[in-house]
């Protein structure tokens, strides 16, 4: 990231005559952004920030209580198992990554079709999450389900996949999976038609067969790809909420307790138990889990991730 | 540039090289692509069943005696024409506003010298780290500070002024050769001038993947609908659907009439502009 | 951009200067008026907009507006719109809700306008009015309905396994056996659904039993006596006994659902289902209707929906009115005729009962209200009740004994109770 900040600045510099003076068009033409990104994303934030050390009532102004808010967090069952319904999710999401970059590379090597696959992939990007919830709640049904149906066809004992809390999360994790498999297509695919040809023919010289190239070659090389694909389903992923909304949604479910994400529990302190400064608390630690996350991954690439 | 021709020259060497093995990479797709669209036709199927048909055991493949009472017990009960109209004028607004903003700052941080400019643009990166829930309480108390709560620019206000798209467009412009830009001043145009007349129609691909990108996340989007427009005629169809879904608890056929209706127009615009699509994924990687 | 934004925001500050001069000035009762009224979506909504097209009729010059939301997103809306600012002008209420919304000075106060209409509050049931008593000394809406509990139950399944129907002296016994007898799971059929409800369920059955769910002092929770736990096990034994779908399959399918699917012989509920159940043709000539087997002792508990204003409204005199409207006895004739429900305005059941002429024995619903206890809705209830599947679901797949359940839900209850 800071490197793409500091490039502009470089070549701004070797511009000579009238660009290096101050444009003064320049204020103007950010103050729409800039006024829109100060009301409605950093005033949003600092006052999330402060309400985290408040009690906010639903009606009425708040008052502050230190950290209350941030212990009570620490103490509630509710929190932790949320934490790790999210963390399993995301784990078994990332599970996507290896089969979007086989896609990716079967894609490539075909000399037909292509255009189509990568449409069927993607259709699944384009439609409503809200729409993708209810047709998969109907599929993993417990009684009448598709799935359940497949299964007993070839013996396999049926679930309740989204009314069992020991298999929800699985359940949302192989939808987020199929949901995530087409925008991770596309940009592996962006990344493979980056790699130069020239080092397969050499290698195919070398007698290398089809799966060593993809060993040696595209995955090396892929790499960097490979890790801001997974950064960017990671941070995604711990940010789930729609699937928990739409395929466990219903009042009565008694596994909701049991399937919650961080996202989740955030919505519901902030808008259904209006519990504001609780909200806000939730809101602030994701974004601390968000960044810890982030930066240990930008720490761990150097460990695989290879540039050239 | 020399993305594209690479791609072009391996694809050539690799139609010649290797057909043999095609057959077996395309069996292997064909049936991952038949297992990703499952769900799809599983929809579609039973759209058009009865909601007898669908709860009895086993499943019928095939609706029994096809129907469109679903579509039509939809159509009744949900106010589809009014929910789609909110939908697609807050997304024109959003994407009209996002484009806006986003080109005049993305050009002003790409090709404009300031002071300030760098401690600017890290404020507009870092925004773009925050999950975006931590902007929900504050941007709704500011919806309804400005008395916009449960109207169109409620809905629309909020994605114009995403950090993302000035970090796009800035992209694009800073990739665009100087050479335009100084022939242009040299001719005696202005800032903006050039910026419109010249840089902006460089950039229509890059702002065509925005706008495309937008529109997606505004078509999709539940969480801030929800919170902000979750009655009366401002609801856009991701609500109307939740709603939905609330109304009819089990009956799926009308469920998944109303799923495949509201989805149809997305899909319709992204087979026709999946270049744009594809070009905006691959260039930002964002997710919706 | 910046004049719109401009624009935008003298828009905005006319409207509220406006907005700010018109309110105080007496506003003369022929000015048109147009105010929004909010119900959750169901089988009551075409009566809901007869009660509305009766009141224009009189009132020409108020226009009011029904919108109907989804039972799910009921609340949160609500909350939201009224921490918003934005909230309808009229809404139903339920007795579990109301205190956050009386305590947040949320609610319009319209005991003037009752006494000014002259109002009979002996028309209410006594039980109904009570549950909305804030203590506070303001009325803040009039029931609507009312409900008791009773078995619903399906004759085809009975006959079928060759079991008796229910009848008025069933006791838990009785009722349990029966149960196990009506169960067929070859045939996917059970004799009764168990779910995790505190309304049509558990409720009824501890009051049954001699206990009660809040102290009478309204500060601690009283599930973890003996009475209570008796209460709640006559509702684990079912699923125990196998005669209940598990609660995944009723979190999959409603249990109400799978009562009109014909998979359930006995479902245990309010009088609200009964337009539901009687507009359902393929069901209807094998729905009836007892009343709920004794334990210790007869009991049910008893709610009803009010309808209350928001005190932030622009029109409060309109709403005053339109509230004592839609409670009063024109709005309970019109729902009673409809069946939309059973109104709570005394009088007016024969004419509920007669709208749905082949259910003979709904009688048993108003029977029942001899007997009804008011719903616990003491302190926070909606927060209180809402922890119930947390707490109760190990005891109801017998992963927890009743007791160690009991014990920790009645703690967390305590909690929330002590928190006000």
């Amino acid at each position: 990231m800071s490197s793409s900040v500091v490039k502009p600045v470089r070549q701004v510099r070797r511009r000579t005559g009238f660009a290096a003076r101050t444009d003064w068009w320049a204020y103007a033409m950010i103050a729409p952004a800039f006024i829109g990104l100060a009301a409605l994303y950093l005033w949003p934030f600092l006052s999330t920030f402060l309400k985290s050390f408040m009690n906010v009532p639903v009606f009425g102004p708040g008052e502050f209580n230190g950290v209350d808010n941030y212990t009570k967090l620490i103490g509630d069952d509710a929190f932790w198992r949320a934490l790790g319904n999210t963390a399993l999710y995301t784990g078994i999401v990332l599970l996507g990554i290896p089969l979007a970059i086989v896609f990716a590379a079967l894609i490539q090597q075909v000399s037909r079709g292509r255009a189509v696959y990568r449409v069927l992939f993607f259709l699944p990007v384009v439609t409503l999450p809200v729409a993708i919830g209810m047709v998969w709640r109907f599929i993993l049904n417990g009684d009448f389900g598709l799935l359940n149906w497949v299964f007993s066809l070839v013996g396999i004992p049926g679930q309740y996949w989204v009314a069992d809390d020991r298999f929800t999360i699985y359940a949302f994790a192989v939808v987020g999976i199929w949901m995530g498999l087409g925008v991770n297509l596309i940009i592996l695919g962006a990344g493979l038609q980056n790699i130069p040809v020239e080092l397969y023919e050499a290698s195919s010289l070398d007698g290398a067969n089809r799966v060593r190239q993809f060993f040696s070659i595209t995955l090396p090389l892929l790499s960097p790809t490979i890790f801001f694909v997974t950064v960017l389903t990671t941070i995604s992923a711990l940010q789930m909420f729609d699937l928990v909304f739409i395929m466990l949604g219903s009042v009565n479910n008694t596994a909701i307790d049991g399937s919650k994400t961080i996202v989740y529990l955030f919505y519901e302190a902030a808008f259904v138990q209006f519990k504001q400064g609780f909200a806000a608390t939730i809101a602030i630690v994701l974004l601390v889990i968000i960044m810890a996350v982030t930066a240990l991954q930008f720490r761990l690439q150097k460990k695989w991730v290879i540039y050239d | 540039m020399t993305r594209r021709e690479s791609g072009t020259k391996r694809r050539a060497s690799r139609r010649s090289g290797a057909s043999a093995g095609q057959w077996r990479i395309h069996l292997i797709l064909v049936i991952s692509v038949a297992l990703m669209v499952v769900p799809f036709v599983w929809e579609i199927l039973t759209a058009f069943k009865t909601n007898n048909e669908v709860s009895s055991l086993p499943p019928t493949l095939f609706p029994a005696n096809p129907t469109t009472a679903a579509f039509e017990t939809f159509f009744a009960t949900v106010p589809f024409w009014m929910q789609f109209g909110v939908s697609a004028a807050s997304l024109v607004m959003r994407v009209i506003g996002q484009v806006l903003v986003a080109a005049l700052a993305g050009y002003a941080f790409a090709r404009l010298t300031f002071p300030g400019r760098n401690v600017l643009f890290v404020l507009f990166l870092l925004m773009l780290m925050v999950p975006s829930q931590l902007f929900l309480i504050g941007q709704f108390d500011l919806m309804k500070g400005l008395g916009l709560l449960n109207t169109l620019p409620a809905l629309a206000i909020p994605g114009m002024f995403s950090a993302f798209g000035t970090f796009l467009l800035r992209q694009a412009f800073l990739t665009m050769p100087k050479e335009y830009e100084e022939a242009a001043r040299l001719d005696g145009a202005g800032t903006l001038r050039t910026f419109w007349s010249v840089m902006l129609p460089m950039a229509r691909s890059m702002i065509a993947a925005l706008a495309v990108l937008t529109s997606l996340y505004s078509w999709n989007d539940l969480l801030w609908p929800l919170i902000v427009s979750p009655a009366g005629d401002n609801r856009p169809l991701t609500v109307g659907l939740a709603s939905m879904q609330g109304q009819f608890g089990t009956d799926y056929p009308t469920l998944m009439a109303g799923a495949l209706i509201c989805t149809l127009p997305l899909v319709i615009v992204f087979i026709a502009l999946q270049r744009q699509f594809f070009a905006g994924i691959a260039s930002s990687g964002l997710k919706g | 951009m910046h004049k719109k934004w401009l624009t935008a925001a003298a828009a905005v500050a006319t409207v509220g200067l406006l907005a700010a001069c018109s309110t105080p000035s007496e506003a003369p009762s022929d000015e048109p008026v147009t105010i929004t009224y909010q119900v959750w979506a169901g089988t009551q909504t075409p009566a809901m907009q007869e009660i509305v097209d009766a009141f224009e009729e009189e009132n020409p010059n108020i226009t009011v507006e029904l919108q109907e939301l989804p039972w799910p997103q009921y609340w949160s809306t609500l909350q939201t719109s009224a921490a918003g600012g934005t909230a309808p002008d009229a809404f139903w209420m339920l007795a579990q809700q109301i205190k956050p919304y009386a305590e947040g000075k949320q609610l319009l106060d319209i005991t003037d306008a009752i006494e000014a209409e002259g109002v009979d509050l002996a028309n209410y049931p006594q039980a109904v009015l009570d549950l909305y008593d804030q203590g506070d000394g303001a009325i803040y809406g009039l029931p609507k309905d009312f409900d008791t509990n009773a078995i619903w139950y399906n004759k085809a399944l009975f006959d079928a396994a060759g079991v008796d129907y229910p009848t008025d002296s069933w006791t838990w016994e009785d009722f349990r056996t029966a149960a196990k007898e009506l169960t067929n799971a070859e045939a996917g059929v059970w004799g009764v659904a168990a779910p995790i409800d505190y309304q049509g369920g558990y409720y009824n059955s501890i009051f049954q039993a001699g206990g009660q769910v809040i102290s009478d002092d309204g500060k601690t929770a009283e599930l973890d006596t003996p009475e209570a736990i008796a209460g709640i096990k006559f509702w684990t034994d079912l699923m125990a006994d196998g005669s209940s779908p598990t609660l995944q399959q009723l979190s999959d399918t409603e249990a109400e659902t799978q009562f009109e699917q014909g998979k359930i012989a006995m479902y245990l509920s309010g009088a609200y289902w009964a337009l539901k159940l009687y507009d359902n043709a393929e069901i209807r000539p094998n729905i009836d209707v007892a009343p709920l087997p004794i334990g210790e002792q007869r009991a049910t508990v008893t709610s009803g929906i009010a309808n209350v204003g928001y005190v932030g409204t622009k029109h409060p005199d309109e709403v005053a009115k339109f509230l004592i409207f839609a409670s009063g006895e024109t709005a309970a004739n019109i729902q009673a005729k409809a069946g939309a429900v059973l109104p709570a305005f005394k009088g007016t059941e024969q004419t509920w009962m007669d709208a749905m002429p082949e259910f003979t024995n709904l009688q048993v619903f108003i029977d029942a209200i001899e007997y009804a206890v008011p719903l616990p809705v003491q302190g926070n209830a909606a927060e209180w009740q809402g922890l119930q599947t947390e707490f109760l679901t190990p005891a109801w797949n017998g992963q927890e004994s009743v007791e160690d359940a009991a014990r920790k839900y009645t703690e967390a209850i305590d909690k929330v109770l002590a928190e006000g």
